[in-house]
């Protein structure tokens, strides 16, 4: 081949490389959506992570829905009943609801999806079932719930989105053992699941569902009609921030649920491309110590982390210095919804008190053994806010002992209730999404109960008095009221520490219309040009 | 040579087996807990501790190694904790990109540093070799990931020619597949293309300085024949021997490629499965990886009788 020749097809083999592609993806009924992990499996109820809840929204529903003002909504349920003494709730299913196989949604079906609920739900379908003398179907259309005693936080829990989410399945996969995965996806939502084109750690698609019947109010969160303007929506699981980022930019893809924050300034100049904040409720950083043993098994020990500890700059680490994205939180709930309330907060405000905590640590009885603090530093949030605390421990005289692990050694190791020097832990961190600490039912952080509480099992009988006053409440100024005093015990008795408030960014492309705020994305009525 | 190639395959079983014991005792040793990612953040410890009981993950080490054995032996390499699918069909599902990879990343390789070496050793001392050991040296000594970025920026963010991520199957047409393939393979080979280059210019000037060089090129034979005739056949034993050993390279280096440009390959797979501790599926990859690495090495071990006659199994 002459030289002319080869550069000649050289050139014209490059240009059709750099041709555009033609592709259905271009489609404007195709939504190409990035989310915030991997999709590794499909069951809500075995797992509680988030990304699965997310998925599952799209193939189940629910009997109740919260709204964006987290107030349960009917959803698959037409209308309820509950008895003068508020220990009978019965529900009466709307007609035309269908699972994908096009079998009717019966109550039977959502006996058996409820039962399995209540087993792996330890917020509040534990204690449900405690409290259960019968769950009953007692027509096609119509279920019932017998309590022993009141419970009047029901429609909450049918409707929470907080995981594990009650999303109602078939009878024979709601039968499967909730600690083993179900195998078979018949959903009941607006979205069937393509697990022909599942490829765990790379793709999963979703086509619309012929048969499904929107309620006919409009959309909110969880709740009224969830209509979809696509035929098929398409996660392409991007791992890598900086490629995610660019397929944005590229048109490759059309929405991310979880930019990089470095990224955000980039994708701000970026023509064609929306940026803004996921989700009002946001975050709460966690300061999480082990109060089975010294020093943290004292509460002046743990009082002294708590008054030298500064939010503002863990919230700075977390997430830079964008003002908009973080704030103080001198309390245990979400800033911005009806709850939250700062009672009891004043450890957290004003000059932090380095000279007192070193006084109270001496007080306590430490003498500089070390402190085991475990940090996920494959996780930018939690490196983040360990390397903050190492810093704050030395500053009031503790002997650190940063521990670098991943997330999944985290996990593992913070179930130990061995002695710290023994393979334990004194100190790890995480966060909580603002949706789950809205009220004490998703509060897993909050549950002070001791052995059976969240790691680092903090016992105290002031917040577990308060936490089942606010079950028993039923008016919202009466939850205001217990929700202050709670606040104020789980404060004074330190039974976590918050590190502050933060949020996180969105982006799409701007052809992309209908995205909303909320802790989960919420596809319906997002559409396309 | 049949004897030989009986030997070899037999000789690969114990390798495959001890690096089975290996994996799986390393894994049982390293800390994390599936159970603990399964269960998410807010799960109690008695969930946790429920799932990993439901796993089979509290069971003592020779009863989960020989049960995966046996399994293995029959030709079952498990079901992945995380996805409930079977290990073989997640494979499958992840070969072909891998493969198109590193195919692609191969031909290229070979084409480009090949000559590159052979120029270099020609032109030994001019400012060519001078200019392609400068590239030699750049492509060896920048990870992988850096060139990968760049390149998407240039050709994918800036020019707008080439996707930044994806993978197209080759049964799609051969265009979508070189567009999405070929900044990976760019990426993935330079440090390959490197090694090999210098390799090969480095044997290929021991080669040169040969009596039968002197002889052929007395005997009026012309460049093109001296080189790639005379001199590169006999230079092809050690360039081989460095494309079998570069394969590893290569593996570690998909690795990372697949995750930059988001391909679906066993390189993300096991990944993935490492973060997440799925074992069924990082015993089930490694053995895969291992398994493949032996038959290259057998494949190469061939070779080396295509090229030099002297060598006889």
């Amino acid at each position: 081949m002459r030289r002319r020749d080869f550069l000649r097809t050289t050139a014209g083999a490059a240009g059709i490389l750099a041709a555009p592609r033609i592709s259905r993806a271009a489609d404007s009924k195709v939504l190409r959506f990035v989310p915030q992990a991997n999709l590794a499996n499909l069951d809500p109820i075995w797992t509680t992570q988030y990304v699965v809840r997310n998925a599952s929204a799209l193939m189940w529903d629910t009997l109740y829905g919260v709204n964006d003002q987290l107030v349960p909504q009917p959803q698959m349920v037409e209308a309820h009943e509950t008895s003068a003494d508020g220990k009978t709730w019965t529900f009466r299913l709307r007609t035309g609801l269908k699972f994908h196989d096009n079998a009717p949604v019966l109550s039977k079906d959502v006996v058996a999806s409820i039962n399995r609920w209540m087993v792996r739900d330890s917020s509040m379908g534990v204690g449900i079932k405690r409290n259960l003398d019968a769950l009953e179907a007692v027509d096609d259309r119509t279920f019932r719930f017998r309590f022993k005693a009141p419970y009047p936080k029901l429609l909450f829990a049918l409707g929470k989105s907080s995981t594990p989410v009650l999303f109602i399945m078939p009878e024979r996969i709601a039968a499967t053992d909730p600690f083993k995965q179900i195998s078979e996806y018949i959903g009941s939502g607006p979205m069937t699941f393509k697990k022909d084109e599942w490829v765990p750690g790379s793709a999963a698609t979703f086509e619309r569902f012929a048969g499904y019947e929107p309620r006919e109010e409009k959309a909110s969160w969880l709740a009224g009609g969830k209509r979809i303007n696509f035929d098929r929506i398409e996660w392409k699981i991007l791992p890598d921030a900086a490629t995610a980022s660019g397929a944005l930019q590229n048109n490759e893809v059309d929405w991310l649920e979880t930019p990089l924050p470095d990224l955000i300034p980039l994708l701000k100049k970026s023509p064609g491309i929306s940026v803004d904040i996921s989700d009002d409720l946001g975050n709460i950083g966690v300061f999480r110590m082990n109060h089975l043993y010294p020093p943290f098994n004292d509460e002046r020990a743990r009082r002294a982390v708590q008054i030298a500890l500064n939010q503002a700059d863990y919230m700075r680490a977390v997430v830079g210095d964008d003002e908009a994205l973080w704030k103080l939180l001198p309390g245990f709930f979400t800033p911005g919804t009806a709850l939250y309330t700062e009672q009891g907060g004043d450890y957290l405000k004003g000059p932090r008190k380095y000279d007192e905590a070193k006084k109270l640590l001496a007080e306590a009885g430490y003498k500089n053994e070390p402190i085991i603090l475990l940090v996920a530093t494959d996780v930018s949030i939690t490196k983040a806010q360990g390397d903050v605390t190492a810093d704050l421990l030395q500053k009031i005289g503790m002997n650190v002992q940063y521990t670098a692990l991943d997330w999944g050694t985290v996990g593992q190791r913070r179930a130990s209730k061995e002695p710290p020097d023994k393979g334990g832990w004194n100190i790890f961190h995480t966060w909580s999404a603002g949706a789950d600490c809205i009220n004490p039912a998703p509060y897993t952080g909050l549950d002070a109960s001791g052995p059976t509480a969240w790691f680092g099992w903090p016992k105290s009988d002031k917040v577990q008095a308060k936490i089942a006053e606010w079950f028993a409440a039923t008016d919202l100024a009466t939850e205001k009221t217990v929700i202050g005093d709670l606040n104020q015990a789980a404060m004074d008795d330190v039974v976590y520490i918050p590190t502050g408030f933060f949020k996180g960014y969105q982006a799409w492309r701007k052809n992309v219309t209908g995205i909303v705020k909320a802790p989960f994305p919420v596809f319906w009525d997002v559409s396309k040009t | 040579m049949l004897a030989y190639l009986i030997r070899r395959i037999l000789a690969t079983i114990p390798v495959v087996l001890m690096v089975a014991l290996f994996v799986f005792s390393l894994l049982y040793i390293a800390p994390g807990d599936p159970a603990a990612i399964i269960a998410g953040d807010q799960a109690s410890p008695e969930d946790v501790e429920r799932i990993r009981a439901s796993l089979g993950l509290d069971r003592p080490f020779l009863v989960r190694f020989f049960e995966w054995l046996w399994q293995v032996m029959h030709g079952d390499l498990g079901t992945s904790i995380f996805t409930n699918l079977p290990v073989s069909h997640m494979i499958a599902q992840r070969i072909e990109p891998t493969v198109s990879l590193m195919t692609l990343t191969l031909i290229l390789s070979l084409s480009i540093a090949i000559p590159m070496g052979v120029i270099a050793a020609w032109k030994h001392g001019t400012w060519i070799d001078r200019v392609v050991m400068m590239v030699a040296v750049f492509g060896y000594s920048t990870p992988v990931f850096v060139v990968g970025y760049l390149l998407a920026y240039l050709f994918a963010l800036q020019l707008d020619w080439l996707p930044v991520q994806g993978f197209t199957s080759i049964t799609e047409g051969l265009i979508p597949f070189l567009r999405n393939l070929i900044l990976p393979a760019v990426a993935l080979g330079l440090i390959y293309m490197a090694l090999l280059a210098r390799i090969t210019r480095a044997t290929m000037l021991d080669v040169l300085s040969q009596d039968y060089v002197r002889t052929a090129k007395a005997k009026g034979v012309e460049q093109k024949g001296i080189l790639f005739v005379h001199a590169l056949k006999n230079a092809a034993v050690p360039i081989i021997t460095i494309v079998g050993i570069g394969f590893a390279t290569l593996i570690g280096g998909a690795v990372v490629t697949e995750s930059v440009f988001a391909i679906p390959g066993l390189g993300r797979l096991t990944v993935d499965a490492i973060l997440r501790r799925d074992y069924p599926v990082i015993q089930g990859v490694v053995l895969l990886f291992s398994f493949t690495y032996v038959v290259v090495n057998l494949g190469v071990d061939l070779l080396y009788t295509v090229f030099d006659p002297r060598i006889r199994y």
